[in-house]
């Protein structure tokens, strides 16, 4: 995989950053996630960021992609979350993409392409009611039929499955002890029913249930009967990691502001910021934050290299990172005082925010639980 | 240490079986399902509701029988708080029955507590609290909306902030500033306006909740009657500091959060992880435990208040703030774990859900949309009624001498 130079990358992270402070103000955010919004997200700010090249900085090149790794979408991630852009960077561009980047055949990774040029957005329907945040618990069945196969199941809320044109779906092959496949399924297609909800975050999305929605032999992924949990393993880590970064961009972005606020704002005589017990607390912010992104940085880079401890790392910045975000995302609030608690201001948006990023794809429990067991020795 | 002797008052239990008698007949089921969803409830349900316990005196039982109480005990009192949070009866509001009632009848004139008193007793009017300004958070003492004397009224002019129910408010206890020239806390009087005041104009505010019941309230040239002043020009922070006493004790909310632990029990039972119940996983057993214990710590900690109330009139300035500060975090910390849970189901937040007449479809617990509705509410908790870092420079130099 060709890395981006350190200067690459600084130079994709300025333009992002640049891009958002002119584009996407907390006001454009109000607008889009306003109810009546129709799909609570720009598909006009999603075609920029397809025509500056920042959709496929992890697509392959066949794709039109800069064939960069994780940490070129992390830095597209973090620009993302400092903003608080609502486009579906995760199910499309971590999730969806990655999936069929690992899993399909030729044909199938043609999508690429078009995801490449915003013109085709995918969600991840794997979850499903009972299984939390276990990653192996499916139930859905793909019952071969006629030369493809019919789905049926239940899945879970999907970010963006009331509006991607794929849904990504995985269920078991024949009966519910089979091997997991991934099929990519139109949101459209017959018995596909969709709930739409908000997130807290206001984030959109919708859960879906599949009765005998019929595909063809070419919507499994790969096309073969390789049961993909593995796949679907990397995804999800790769999805853990792309929040932990979205955290450490939506942490600087809600500490700026409370640094701000408290400069600003005065009682008893003086600004908040000369209060040492507010000086310290925002003192251990920074550091909580410091501390998330230093090692979500570390998992970038063994996971980029290709190293065998990657996973664990990953694991790790994800309980560092939600402990991080609970705890600035909490104390931003808390710092705003009353103001912080109103619809108007950002930084109760950044919470919650913050609220999700702690807990997508896993919480820290979670994860520790998964480190204790896959053997601390 | 240890040494005061609860003697159980014997008509107390008695007193918790009538009140849950008085619950199950009186407090429509309806009401008490919307509740359970976290279901915002209107201002006429709302008054109806007030005014079958203000039949009974049950809004101002703690009140002296001869303002119109029934001359409760601080136990009564908190045994009937109690079983209203157990009940998901809706809460009280505590601007009239807590607030101004007192202040009325401990500092007012006999008009002032003909007009007001019987009316409260009964809800026959919604009060609002008229205190923080945009620049008087935490220091309420630099308040500035002003209050001038001319001839038979005073003409205020100002902006308060934060203004819970402004919206439906009959009337409104005010800080007011009668004198800029003094120290800020000699300056402020208390004053009562009627809301129908020409010049008043309510702006609402939204929360993160996405609901509103907070305000801001606008006086331009708002003329209001002499006699509406309580007690003394400029002894306004007087009668503001008996009154905040009341309300950092109510806040602990108990009975509520006893629920609130019950919904967090099934919540447990019901999501599952990989197939199973996360009720059997020991990290959530263990979790419950811990906020068992602080529960119980805050109850103690609650009695003791009680016990200093019953003794010597009001809660000690340590227990108060060391109860206002242990019981927010715990609220924080209980719902907080209810997120966790419902992290499972991907933190949905469906706020068309909240309100009454709702039928639609929600994807995943009926109860979640109410229970995030909550925390988001609560991270308020630590801000409201002095915040935690007011809470700690109150017991720091009150209680520690520091």
């Amino acid at each position: 995989m060709a890395a981006f130079t350190s200067d690459e990358r600084q130079l994709l992270h300025e333009s992002l950053v640049e891009y958002f402070k002119a584009n996407y103000p907390f006001e454009r955010f109000r607008e889009l996630t306003d109810r009546q919004h129709p799909d609570g997200s720009s598909r006009e700010a999603w075609a920029e960021y397809a025509s500056l090249g920042w959709l496929g900085v992890a697509l392959p090149e066949n794709a039109g992609g800069s064939a960069g790794g994780m940490t070129e979408l992390a830095i597209v991630m973090s620009a993302a979350g400092g903003a608080l852009a609502l486009e579906p960077f995760l199910p499309t561009l971590v999730l969806g993409a990655g999936a069929i980047e690992l899993a399909g055949t030729a044909a199938q990774q043609e999508i690429l392409g078009e995801v490449n040029a915003g013109e085709r957005l995918l969600a991840f329907c794997h979850t499903e009611p009972d299984a939390g945040f276990a990653r192996g618990y499916v139930k859905a069945v793909a019952t071969p039929s006629g030369g493809g196969y019919t789905l049926t199941g239940e899945k879970s809320f999907a970010l963006h499955a009331h509006a991607a044109d794929t849904l990504v779906v995985s269920a078991r092959l024949n009966d519910d002890k089979g091997p997991i496949a991934l099929f990519l399924v139109p949101r459209t297609a017959a018995g596909i029913e969709l709930t739409p909800a908000p997130t807290l975050d206001e984030r959109r999305g919708a859960a879906v249930r599949l009765t005998e929605v019929a595909v063809e032999a070419s919507a499994c992924l790969g096309e073969s009967d390789t049961d993909r949990s593995g796949i679907i393993n990397e995804v999800l880590d790769r999805a853990a990691l792309a929040v932990c970064a979205e955290a450490a961009g939506a942490m600087a972005t809600a500490m700026e502001q409370t640094v701000e606020y408290t400069k600003t704002r005065e009682q008893f005589g003086q600004p908040l910021s000369k209060f040492q017990v507010l000086q310290h607390r925002m003192v251990d912010m920074s550091v909580a934050a410091e501390g998330a992104r230093a090692a979500t940085h570390g998992a970038l880079r063994a996971y980029d290299e290709g190293s065998p401890g990657a996973q664990r790392l990953i694991w790790r910045a994800k309980v560092e990172t939600a402990r991080a975000a609970r705890f600035v995302g909490g104390q931003g609030i808390q710092l705003h005082g009353g103001m912080g608690m109103t619809d108007d201001l950002a930084i109760g948006h950044y919470y919650k925010r913050l609220t999700l990023c702690e807990t997508l794809y896993g919480d820290a429990d979670w994860y520790l639980g998964q480190l204790a067991q896959s053997g601390a020795a | 240490m240890f040494i005061r002797n609860d003697e159980p008052d014997p008509t107390l239990q008695d007193f918790r079986t009538e009140v849950r008698q008085f619950l199950t007949e009186q407090l429509p089921s309806e009401t008490q399902r919307r509740q359970e969803l976290g279901q915002t409830i209107g201002r006429e349900e709302y008054g109806e509701w007030l005014k079958r316990l203000g039949s009974k005196g049950w809004l101002t039982g703690k009140w002296p029988v001869e303002h119109g109480g029934l001359g409760w005990s601080p136990d009564q009192f908190a045994v009937f708080s109690e079983e209203l949070g157990r009940a998901s009866a809706p809460p009280i509001q505590g601007f009239g029955p807590t607030m101004v009632g007192p202040v009325i009848y401990t500092f007012g004139t006999e008009k002032q507590k003909a007009e007001h008193l019987p009316a409260i007793v009964q809800h026959e009017r919604f009060w609002c609290q008229g205190y923080s300004e945009p620049g008087a958070g935490s220091d309420l003492a630099s308040l500035k909306t002003r209050a001038v004397r001319e001839g038979d009224h005073y003409v205020v002019n100002g902006q308060k902030i934060w203004t819970s129910y402004a919206h439906w408010a009959d009337w409104c206890f005010c800080l007011v500033r009668t004198d800029p020239d003094v120290k800020k806390q000699e300056g402020i009087s208390f004053l009562l306006i009627d809301m129908k005041t020409p010049g008043i104009t309510v702006r609402p505010i939204i929360g993160i909740t996405k609901s509103h019941h907070l305000n801001e309230v606008f006086f331009e040239d708002v003329r209001v009657p002499a006699e509406n002043l309580i007690g003394e020009e400029n002894k306004g922070w007087t009668y503001a500091k008996f009154l905040l006493g009341n309300e950092r004790v109510g806040t602990a909310e108990t009975g509520k959060f006893e629920r609130y632990l019950g919904h967090l029990r099934h919540l447990l039972s019901e999501t599952k992880e990989d197939g199973r119940p996360l009720i059997e996983k020991p990290e959530y057993q263990r979790k419950v435990a811990e906020l068992e214990v602080t529960l119980d710590t805050v109850k103690a900690l609650a009695a003791d208040q009680l016990a200093a109330a019953r003794e010597d009139g009001s809660p000690t300035l340590m227990g108060a703030a060391a109860l206002k500060l242990r019981s927010t975090t715990f609220q924080q910390e209980a719902l907080q774990t209810i997120l966790d849970v419902c992290a499972r189901h991907t933190l949905l937040f469906e706020t068309d859900a909240l309100h009454p007449g709702w039928n639609g479809n929600t994807v995943g617990p009926d109860e979640m949309a109410g229970l995030l509705y909550e925390h988001l509410y609560r991270r308020a908790a630590t801000i409201y009624g002095g915040s935690s870092e007011v809470q700690k420079n109150i017991i720091a130099k009150g209680a520690l001498g520091l």
